[in-house]
């Protein structure tokens, strides 16, 4: 499989390690979460009111999704011809780097020195905005988010919230310091004045760039379309005022109709933001009429691979489906400790504990299929029903199955499994060891240290047992 | 009716009183019941590791165990989940036990389930004179159901109140070996827990698995509270132990 951008995924644990102690960015996330959860299960609650069933509409959506998966080739010629009819330009790029040199190719074409961007999570594999930089092309994020991030020289730590690692004052401290101004006291009442300031800054490069770069959320194949579902407004300049509009999405994102596109958006934004629609949803099709006033004269769609293909038919084609609505890490306790930043490459929390591993190597991303407490809250949520943690179980049995855990790992777990096999000797051992963890225990019958598990007794007290295992109680009490 | 009791290798060895409890309202309520001998574990740290082959071995002796009795009950929703959930999948493709593991699937039983679902208990023998607050665990909520049979089954127990804490089915962070290998992220997910459960203000936090339940303990006691109790639904329901 392909490896795109440069991933710190093998370095998950260290990683996590300093983000579950990084202050700011635990407040930010305190804060976060109960939003995120609160507002989706507002919005899915909220589906009574028209009538609708989540489960019902969960099956439906994933019934969509499916149909698209296993035809994946067939969808994607009818949407290639649908799309060329309405004038635009179709490529394929195989992974990162063809994105990079298409994008640089048409750019070139079109005299173009500046490229405005709305959401694209498929740039961030490609790492597209290094590679227009190093072309001489100024990438600029206007997701005020993205933008935030860009200022900050980061990557986004969440798919659809891509700053929600910083806090307010982190980003006043930003603002200043890059737009050039004093700083001042901020309080949450304030942040639409740092709106305002983001969105007069990026005003100047809506209307001087020459290309508009955007992902788009489906592809709709009856119509040759792109999607595309925002709530910002900034899709919609990126996408009508640039005289080059590039959509890159994966080859995974058709849907076939546009009555398939509204049943997914009955609960895409409500999973993502419990919105029952976002602020804005556009359809792009084709490039700017002849009666039109605004919109693209060149209008290019870039249809990525990178390792989408080798899913399809394999143990993980049900990731295919996802519809990237965040609502696996938005329910997730663990991307909900560290951020996304600590799952080392573009896409955090379960989702990324999948598709990393998957798209980047399973030997470069071992410990992110274990990051996992197997809760299943994830899977609960998904809109398109994909079982996330039998997706992160199957990556543990190939890590097993290539013999990738390591050696001291492997050889405890076998010796246990064998005892375990052993049921007088297992008795044995245990009544032992009923005995040893009683020993170790203080007065107030609690474990301070363990030796053997120093990773649970670093935070945690273990309740020592009384000391007789349970079968040795239950023998001596059938012998009386 | 006669049962089998899989006691779990946790109860077994970290508390034992589980088991006993289980037995008292399980007999109490006029069941027969074995506890086969030569159980050991479910196998599930085996599968949860990846380790399909040991995962299969351990379920192949567990159902050797525990097959030949009307029902099997299990106090652990985590145990029950890989013994109705995940044995029939690892041994689908084992023609020679793929039967056998449906067939112990379909008459194995959390315990809460059982007592509620099977035997229909209207009284349990437990008194407790205080509140309490419910966590469900992750396994049982969400791979099996429960939810209202343990607040039923403990509304039955004189005294008691329930007082529930904010976000009940948030995961309290244990997950097996995820509680050793990433202890650090472990103990930012229990402290979340530990602070709903402090927000309920009860006297004590009631679970149906005792991983998650040895969890809470180790950080209550490690964060300083020393008040709160943490007991398993198995020990509130059959009360104290006869002395």
């Amino acid at each position: 499989m392909s490896a795109a951008g440069p991933s710190q995924a093998m370095f998950f644990q260290a990683r996590a390690a300093v983000q579950v102690r990084n202050k700011g960015l635990q407040k930010a996330l305190e804060k976060a979460k109960p939003l995120f959860v609160g507002k989706r299960a507002k919005g899915i609650a909220g589906l009574a009111d028209d009538g609708l069933d989540f489960a019902e509409l969960r099956t439906a959506c994933e019934g969509i999704r499916r149909r698209v998966v296993d035809d994946l080739d067939v969808w994607l010629e009818i949407f290639e011809e649908r799309a060329r009819a309405s004038g635009a330009e179709v490529l394929w790029a195989s992974d990162g780097a063809e994105i990079c040199s298409h994008v640089i190719d048409i750019a070139r074409r079109h005299g173009v020195s500046k490229a405005v961007k709305s959401k694209s999570m498929l740039s961030e594999e490609a790492q597209l905005n290094e590679a227009l930089s190093a072309a001489g092309i100024e990438p600029v994020e206007t997701d005020l988010g993205e933008y935030i991030v860009q200022l900050a020289g980061e990557t986004p730590s969440h798919i659809i919230a891509p700053a929600v690692h910083k806090t307010l004052a982190e980003v006043e401290a930003l603002f200043a310091e890059r737009h050039g101004r004093p700083l001042q006291e901020r309080t949450a009442a304030d942040i639409p004045l740092l709106a305002a300031e983001a969105r007069a800054v990026l005003r100047q490069h809506f209307l001087s760039a020459e290309m508009g770069i955007s992902g788009a959320n489906f592809l709709i194949a009856e119509s040759g379309s792109a999607a595309l579902v925002t709530n910002e407004g900034n899709g919609r300049m990126v996408t009508t005022l640039p005289k080059v509009h590039v959509v890159i999405t994966g080859i995974e994102k058709i849907v076939p109709t546009l009555e398939d596109f509204a049943t997914l958006m009955r609960l895409l934004p409500r999973s993502a933001t419990g919105q029952s629609i976002s602020n804005y949803v556009s359809l792009l099709t084709g490039t700017r009429r002849t009666n039109e006033s605004e919109g693209p004269e060149k209008t290019v769609f870039i249809l990525v691979d990178n390792g989408r293909a080798a899913l399809a038919g394999s143990d993980f084609a049900d990731m295919l489906r996802c519809i990237r609505c965040g609502a696996c890490m938005n329910h997730c306790p663990v991307y909900f400790s560290l951020g996304g930043h600590a799952y080392g490459w573009v896409y955090p929390g379960p989702m990324g504990s999948v598709l990393t591993p998957l798209y980047t190597g399973i030997e470069n991303a071992l410990d992110l299929p274990h990051a996992s407490t197997g809760c299943n809250q994830c899977g609960a949520v998904c809109p398109v029903n994909i079982p996330l943690p039998a997706l992160m179980h199957r990556l543990r049995e190939i890590q097993d199955e290539r013999a990738l855990r390591p050696l001291s790992e492997r050889l405890a777990l076998r010796a246990w499994g064998w005892l375990a096999q052993h049921p007088a000797l297992y008795r044995w051992l245990t009544r032992h060891a009923a005995r040893y963890l009683r020993w170790l225990a203080d007065d107030s019958g609690r474990i301070r240290v363990l030796g053997l598990a120093p990773g649970w007794t670093a935070g945690r007290d273990l309740p020592a047992p009384p000391g007789k295992t349970f079968h040795e109680l239950y023998a001596a009490r059938k012998r009386d | 009716m006669r049962l089998a009791l899989f006691v779990t290798c946790l109860v077994d060895l970290m508390r034992p009183e589980i088991g006993f409890a289980s037995l008292r309202l399980l007999e109490g309520a006029g069941c027969d019941v074995v506890v086969p001998p030569g159980q050991t574990c479910c196998g599930q740290p085996a599968w949860s590791a990846g380790n399909r082959p040991l995962a299969a071995d351990l379920a192949r002796q567990a159902i050797a165990q525990l097959e030949g009795y009307d029902h099997v009950v299990i106090p652990s929703g985590s145990c029950s989940d890989q013994i109705r959930n995940v044995y029939p999948q690892l041994l689908a493709d084992d023609p020679a036990w793929s039967g056998r593991a449906q067939a112990l699937a379909a008459r194995s039983y959390e315990l809460s389930c059982f007592l509620h679902e099977v035997l229909k208990l209207d009284r349990v023998p437990g008194e407790f004179p205080g509140s309490v607050t419910y966590h469900d665990s992750c396994k049982g909520l969400r791979g099996l159901g429960i939810k209202a049979q343990p607040r039923d089954l403990l509304a039955r127990v004189s005294g008691l109140a329930l007082s529930e804490m904010p976000d009940c089915e948030e995961c309290c962070g244990f997950g097996g070996a995820f509680a050793v290998r990433f202890g650090d992220v472990s103990t930012a997910i229990v402290d979340r827990k530990c602070e709903s459960i402090a927000a309920a203000g009860a006297d004590a936090v009631v679970g149906g698995d005792l991983g998650c339940l040895l969890n809470i303990e180790g950080r209550l006691r490690r964060r300083g509270d020393l008040r709160t109790r943490v007991l398993h639904l198995a020990e509130v329901l059959a009360g104290e132990a006869p002395k």
